[in-house]
Formats: C-alpha cells, structure tokens, sequence
C-alpha cells in the first residue's frame, strides 16, 4: 500500500466515523443533554445542596450530600473545583470533598446520558452504581487516613454553608420536562418507536442521494459502524444552522434577546423533532413516518417554550440559554474533533491488540485500562467514544468499565489542580485508591458480565470490603495510638 | 476609583463576566481597575463556592452566575455613593 491511499483511508475512516456519530448518536441524546445541563447550572441555586455539606451535618447525610452536589451542580469545572476547595477547607472535611470531586465527572448528567446513549444503558447504571459506591468509599477511606488535619479545619468558620436555598417549582417543572423530552427522544418503548401515520413526500431522488452517501463514507456493519442516511445528513445540516444560528443568537445574550436567539431555538426544536421521525426513501420519493417519539418530543417542546415565554424570569432564561450554549460550545467541538480522531485510530489498531490485552476479564487487562486511563488525557465526554471503539475492537466490557471509571477521575491536570489545594500527598494517596478500585470495579463488572452468579459477585465484594474495613481499623487504630502518645 | 476583581480560573464564564463588566464600567465612565484573580488560594479567600466571581471594593457581589449588566450597573453605582 502506498503511503497516499493510507493517510486517504485514513482519513476516510476518521470522517466516516465523525458523520455517523453527528447523524445517528448525538442529537437524539446530546442536544438535550447540553440543554439539561445548562438548566440544572442556571437554576438549581446551589445552597439546596450545600447546605447539606457544612461542618455540622452528620456523615450519614453530607456523603451522599457531596454525591448529589457532583451529579447536579458540578458539569463545569467553574463549580468542582472552588466547591471542592469550600467543602475541603470550610465545610465537611477532606471525606465528602473526595466524594465530591470523584462522582462529579464519572457520573454528572452528560456524561451518564452519552455512556448510556453511545454504548448502552448497562455500562451507564453500573458507572453511577459503583462511582456512587466508590466515592463514598475513598472518601471515608481518605477522611480516617488524615483525619488529623481535618481537625485544624474545625477552627474556621462553617458560614460559607448556612445559606438556605429553594427551588422554584416551575424550573423545578421545567428540568423535568427537558428530561422527558429526552426520554421520549431515546427510550425504545413500543409505545415510542410504533409508526403511528405515515405519508410521503413527492422528492424524487432522495434514494439515489442516499446511495450516493452510503458510497461517499463506505461502512462496514460488521465491525458496528452505521452509514450516514439521508436523514443523518439533513440532521448534519440543520446541527450547522444550529451552531450558526446559535453563535449569533447566544453570544451577544447578555445584550439581550435577538431575532437570532429564538431562531436558533426554534432550529433545535426542528431538529429533534427532524430526528424523531422515521424517514425512509424510495424512488417515487420519501417516507416520512409518524411515530410516537415524535408526539413526546412535540409535547415536551411545547411545554417547554410555553415555560419559557411565560413563566421564567428574563434572568432566568438569559441564564439558562448561556450556560447550555456554554456547554454546547466548549465541549462539542472537542468532540467532533475526537470522534474524528478516534475515527482514524481505529483504522490503525489491530484488533488483536486489544484482544490479548484487555479481551478477557483479567487483573491485568483491568490494570491495563486503568493505567491508560490515567495517562492519557481526554477531554471532557471524547472519553466515551474511545470506549466505544475499544469495544468494537474487543475489549471485554470488565476492562471497558475500569477504564470508564479511571480516565475522567485521573489525569495529570486534575491532579496537580487537586494538588495545590489538599497538598501533594493526600492527591497522590488519592490516586491510588481510585486506581485500585478502578481495578476492582471493572473486574467485579467483568465477573458479572460473564455470568458469574450474584451469590459469587457478592462473595467478591464482601471479601473485599471486609479486607478493606480490617485496614481501615488498623489505620484508625495507630491514628488513635499516635494521638495519645503526642499527648 | 473602584476596584474590580473577577475570580475565576480562566473558565469561559470568566471571561464572559470580565467582558460584561469592562463594557458596564466603559458605559457608565466611572474610573475602575479590573484585576482578574486567577489563583485557586486567592480565590478561596473570598469565600464563594463557585466561579466566577464578582468582587467590587473587596465584597463580593456575586458568584457562581455572570450577572446582568443591570445588576453590575447598581453595584457599581452604590461602590461609588460610599466612597
């Protein structure tokens, strides 16, 4: 092969990869996502759940309370780490803001809903399961490792977490709608996927442009690659209009509302609306059938915009839009541009590769995710469709999950942010229990993928959790020793 | 003179708030410095648990939310009534 069809394949495989990824996975689950995403930071007041992570609050409480702050609050860095820095210096202690700062980028909105909508809804629940489980875990396990310095912070004051705060009912409303409207949009109930009404569109040549298509970025099902369809294209148009619409609409939003920002809303509704139909065509023109995601998600987009115009305060939309369109803008294209490269590395990874490393469900095929979780970085969500592709290489799903949990926990720019904060030690003692549960999180999903009976599942976890709870006796014991001999 | 400060790390919500403020501060003409506090200790000072943050004359007037520039424009203009 000479050197120019390589880098043209190549290159093939990498825009094949972008465009079926923009026509089939991301709309129906991602567009929304951006949009819950940027509701829950524009109108969740945050001292509904800090307030539950002062100083005073028993563990039992402000644990699961540091879980919910990194799933509801913590999409944007601007809140993990300041509200990790609070809770470590002013609120709880080191224990919560561990558990904070290990769920909120395993397990915040829009990384579950791609988890779920790129690879499947197993992978997802058993992310947020065992990061649940986890981050409490290290955080207990990190708060009796250093319980001593948790004492000196009991002199600083605890004021930073007395404010009160209360969700209006009708953002409350409104978050809710947004997330049935992304159900309605992926779920794969009967009631939602049934054609209800159909009718054609006289367009002639839409099958010729379709073929025309399949031919331009050629895919091969077998190794789970989907082609671009017609539909997928008109969708891929309507994202551009988005985005331009958008950038005039929402960029200026602090000057006010313009022409330009209900356009561009008005084009996302088109679009999802675009995106649930069924389209399929023929020579003497295009099917369009009606099925029930389109009625959820014309429901669901009415509410919306009557919510919109009529019960949100102006502050409120202004800020909901920005925050959504902040998102949009900052991760999509670091998406784009790593579906396109991921697109490209799976040309040149031999399956075999993966196989005999991480093929079956092993220690070391789980060590093996996690260390390269560690050290390759990602940018926030590429890390899911590089999952997908080491899936379709044949990656087991126990190591799948191992690297899933380690890459958005670890890598060297959080650690040397988290360093300056709680101190080089505590950062690294961090790093390793994340990357030994990683380990353990993956070969117990593993075990469990591959049959093995919950009695056994069960036997593995409690084993281990008994191993765990000797060593953190031990550990507590020698902590008391040493206070009493200093005294 | 006034004394503006923007915490943030640099995130775009950061920059967006130094935006708005400069171009209220430029609307308004009043004489105002604008320091961007980018240290994580620094910012933890001031007690916010979210960026960016909006300090004028040492107090914080807002955090975790860009403000509207309707907002920035009393703030500024109570600053100047005590000073």
């Amino acid at each position: 092969m000479n050197i120019l069809t390589f880098l043209t394949n190549l290159l093939y495989s990498g825009l094949g990869n972008l465009a079926s990824y923009l026509a089939a996975h991301v709309l129906l689950c991602l567009l929304p996502a951006f949009y819950i995403a940027g509701a829950m930071t524009a109108l969740i007041p945050k001292e509904t759940v800090t307030r539950f992570l002062g100083r005073n609050t028993p563990k039992l409480i402000s644990y699961p309370a540091a879980a919910l702050a990194g799933s509801l609050l913590a999409v944007c860095s601007c809140t993990i780490v300041p509200l990790f820095a609070g809770i470590y210096k002013k609120g709880a202690g080191i224990g919560p803001a561990i558990t904070f700062l290990f769920f909120a980028p395993a397990a915040n909105i829009l990384a579950l809903i791609y988890t779920g909508g790129v690879i499947g809804v197993d992978l997802a629940i058993a992310r947020l399961v065992l990061s649940l489980a986890f981050g409490i875990g290290i955080g207990i396990i990190m708060a009796l490792i250093f319980r001593s310095g948790d004492v000196e912070h009991d002199k600083a004051t605890d004021a930073m977490f007395a404010a009160q705060g209360k969700m209006r009912h009708v953002a409350l409303i409104f978050l809710l709608v947004l997330v049935s409207l992304l159900l309605s949009g992926t779920l794969k109930v009967g009631l939602l996927t049934n054609t209800y009404a159909a009718f054609t569109v006289p367009i002639s040549g839409m099958d010729k442009f379709q073929d025309f298509l399949y031919n331009l970025i050629p895919y091969d099902s077998a190794k789970g690659e989907e082609g671009v369809t017609a539909q997928g294209s008109i969708l891929i148009a309507l994202l551009v209009l988005i985005g331009v619409t958008s950038w005039k609409g929402m960029e200026s939003i602090f000057d006010g509302f313009n022409v330009w920002t209900w356009t561009s809303l008005s084009i996302v509704g088109l679009t999802l609306l675009v995106a649930a139909v069924g389209m399929s065509p023929h020579s003497g023109g295009l099917d369009i059938l009606i099925n029930g995601k389109f009625f959820g998600v014309l429901i669901a987009l009415a509410i919306l915009g009557w919510i919109l115009k009529t019960k949100l305060t102006e502050d409120e939309t202004r800020d909901f839009l920005w925050e959504s369109w902040k998102f949009i803008k900052q991760i999509f294209p670091l998406l784009i541009g790593g579906v396109f490269i991921v697109g490209m590395l799976r040309a040149l990874i031999q399956p075999e590769w993966i196989e005999t490393l991480a093929g079956q469900n092993t220690l070391l095929g789980n060590l093996a995710g996690v260390v390269f979780g560690v050290f390759m970085y990602f940018p926030t969500l590429v890390e899911v469709p590089i999952a997908q592709m080491f899936l379709s290489l044949g990656m087991h799903r126990g190591p799948l999950l191992a690297y899933l949990m380690a890459d958005p926990e670890l890598s060297l720019q959080s650690i040397l942010i988290i360093s300056t904060i709680i101190g080089r030690l505590k950062s690294w003692t961090y790093v390793a229990w994340v990357a030994l549960f990683s380990t353990l999180a993956g070969l117990i999903y593993g075990a469990w993928v591959d049959g093995a009976s919950v009695g056994l599942v069960s036997l593995y976890l409690s084993t281990f959790l008994a191993l765990l709870s000797g060593m953190l006796w031990f550990v507590n014991r020698r902590n008391v020793q040493k206070m009493a001999t200093a005294r | 003179m006034l004394t503006i400060k923007v915490l943030g790390s640099g995130c775009a919500n950061c920059k967006k708030l130094e935006a708005v403020a400069r171009q209220v501060t430029e609307q308004m003409g009043v004489q105002a410095e604008i320091i961007k506090v980018t240290e994580y200790p620094d910012i933890m000072a001031y007690n916010i648990m979210s960026t960016p943050g909006l300090v004028i004359n040492e107090k914080v007037v807002s955090f975790g939310r860009i403000p509207s520039p309707a907002e920035i424009t009393t703030w500024l203009a109570n600053a100047l009534e005590k000073t």
